[in-house]
């Protein structure tokens, strides 16, 4: 039971990671990215190819990640940014797509279908980082570290600035705010921190393939966001740790068949999302903080995001 | 000869690919709606087409009657249960977006739960390639996907110019309060655009389902075709969309010349970031600027 509890924190305390990065876009850019799980997918292979072929130090390894997937990132910003929403979600949607082919063809570094198998255990000044408790403590001090750098740039300038050309872009750039530099900036931040779950990831299952970095991933940390509420802090915890607990929760019921757990799953995951859309587009932080959602003004503010 | 081979494919992919994508920008330049369930109402046409012809071994005509209501009932349920109460009390283009996007991701799994994931086919005489010239191969599906492009592009064109209905469908686009101020209902025609965007992906879904076959992931790959290919051709613009449409498809089918087929989609992404870094107003139209 123990060892149940040390896994799922684990898993937990990675996709929260995931859920805050893509919030802190969404919510808080008011940019839509469909390739959140490609960000996460290049930062899990970046970290497992260093610590096979370099070395195993974790800091190394998330360092390369993060750079990696933030070069990714800007390329995808950079363009994609100075037109309007809709050409992000494409742009991103296409990388996305485009991820999970490299992912599954560039066998030379991602071994393809099968994936990277025996990625070693990572080490932190020397250090090995051995069994799951040590490794779930690696995991929450680097979800503690995530959290610290998202909310201490929600608060600041920056912060401000991006919530300004969320509520208005036209406004922001009548104040001479560099709409398009912030905007890149912001995804370029979310993408490598994602990088850092990727990395944690392939280092905790040492092994990674394909399947946990497809569209559905990116979905599923949609979801998580827009159900725990966009915008908020708490949000994405909440909307993480509930997805995470309903498949376990699933697999108590008795006359599911087991093969098709997955997909009852993201059909839950497309119904709840549909709901919330129709009933509190605040997401759940949202609807319990303004009353149920019978305040519209109240949620517009909480998270309904204008493009 | 290969690339003359690669260009009738691409025609005729790009044939199927220019219908779907008009379907999307018609729904998208009139309701500004951000329909990315488009791509599951190609996946429910393949999908009943395949249930009644192959399955139920009805005749084709069935199987196309059948795929015709069904994308039809699909267009209009979503318009009714989905948008309409959302954009009754707020409507943005995010919340709009996040529930289509949960609408394709419930019709994928639930295809993908009742006749598996891997790919089906409908086969047909048709699909069965005949040799022109030395080492070209021409199927009838390939004048059938051509005709069938040409003649529903023709048919919506004129809807949309000669009929009443189709020119207050195209001045929703235009001003949607000037259209309640005719005293016309702007959801009624949202609802008529769903549906008729709906309907032009049954011809590529079939045409799709009789060829390369169908797997329940295809809404993800048909929704990124459409959406790329009203941005390559303008958004806005039905002619470009479907300028654009063609354009991916023989850009996928002329990259096998070089490339494994698995780069397709690749393909796609980036003429679609070129279109983006070099020329956003596509072929037509104008960029949407911030």
């Amino acid at each position: 039971m123990l060892a149940y509890l040390v896994n799922l924190t684990t898993l937990v305390a990675i996709n929260v990671i995931l859920a805050v990065t893509l919030n802190f876009v969404i919510g808080y850019a008011g940019i839509f990215s469909l390739a959140h799980a490609a960000f996460f997918g290049i930062g899990a292979y970046a970290a497992a190819y260093v610590a096979m072929h370099f070395t195993t130090d974790f800091l190394a390894c998330v360092a390369v990640a993060m750079v990696l997937t933030g070069l990714v990132s800007l390329a995808l910003a950079m363009p994609a940014l100075r037109v309007r929403g809709e050409y992000f979600v494409a742009a991103s949607l296409g990388l996305q797509i485009l991820a999970v082919t490299v992912f599954t063809e560039w066998k030379s570094v991602t071994g393809g279908i099968g994936g990277v198998v025996g990625i070693p255990s990572p080490t932190i000044f020397g250090r090995p980082i051995v069994g799951t408790t040590a490794f779930m403590v690696l995991a929450l001090v680097c979800l503690a570290i995530t959290l610290a750098i998202i909310a201490a740039l929600v608060r600041s300038a920056f912060g401000r600035n991006l919530k300004a050309i969320r509520d208005s872009e036209s406004a922001a750039g009548a104040f001479g705010k560099q709409v398009a530099l912030i905007k890149t900036f912001s995804v370029v931040i979310s993408s490598s921190l994602a990088a850092v779950a990727g990395a944690l990831y392939a280092f905790y299952l040492s092994f990674i393939n394909v399947e946990s970095f497809t569209l559905d991933t990116s979905v599923l940390i949609m979801a998580m966001v827009i159900i725990g509420g966009a915008g908020t802090l708490a949000g994405p915890i909440i909307g993480a740790v509930l997805l995470l607990v309903l498949p376990s929760a699933l697999s108590y019921l008795w006359f599911l068949p087991p093969t098709e757990i997955g997909s009852i799953q993201q059909i839950l995951y497309g119904l709840a999302l549909v709901l919330l859309m129709i009933f509190y587009p605040g997401g759940l932080a949202g609807a319990l903080t303004r009353g149920a959602g019978k305040d519209r003004q109240g949620d517009r503010e909480a998270g309904a995001v204008k493009a | 000869m290969l690339l003359l081979q690669l260009l009738i494919n691409g025609l005729q992919v790009g044939a199927i690919y220019a219908l779907t994508a008009v379907g999307f920008s018609l729904v998208f330049g009139s309701t500004k709606i951000f329909h990315v369930a488009h791509g599951a109402a190609f996946t429910i046409a393949g999908y009943i087409f395949y249930m009644l012809t192959v399955k139920a071994g009805a005749h084709w005509l069935v199987g196309l009657a059948g795929s015709t209501v069904a994308v039809l009932a699909f267009g209009v349920l979503i318009d009714r249960l989905v948008y309409a109460p959302i954009e009754r009390h707020e409507g943005s283009f995010f919340t709009v977006f996040v529930a289509s996007l949960g609408v394709a991701t419930i019709v994928q799994n639930l295809i993908g739960t009742m006749f598996g994931r891997g790919f089906v086919s409908v086969s047909t005489p048709l699909s069965k390639g005949v040799e022109v010239v030395q080492g070209v191969y021409v199927s009838p599906l390939v004048g059938i996907s051509v005709v069938c492009g040409i003649g529903c592009f023709l048919a919506l064109h004129l809807f949309l110019t000669r009929t009443h209905v189709g020119m207050a469908l195209r001045a929703l686009g235009e001003n949607r309060d000037l259209v309640r101020a005719y005293g016309l209902n702007p959801r009624n025609l949202s609802t008529l655009a769903l549906a008729l965007g709906s309907l032009l992906v049954v011809p590529g879904a079939v045409i799709a389902a009789a060829s390369s076959g169908l797997n329940p992931a295809i809404g993800a790959h048909v929704m990124l075709i459409s959406i790329a290919a009203t941005i390559v051709g303008g958004v806005g613009s039905l002619v470009g969309a479907a300028c654009g449409g063609l354009l991916l498809g023989m850009a996928e089918n002329l990259a096998h010349w070089g490339l494994a087929s698995q780069w397709s989609e690749a393909i796609t992404f980036v003429v679609l970031l070129l279109f983006i870094i070099f020329r956003p107003a596509g072929f037509f139209g104008s960029a949407i600027k911030t």
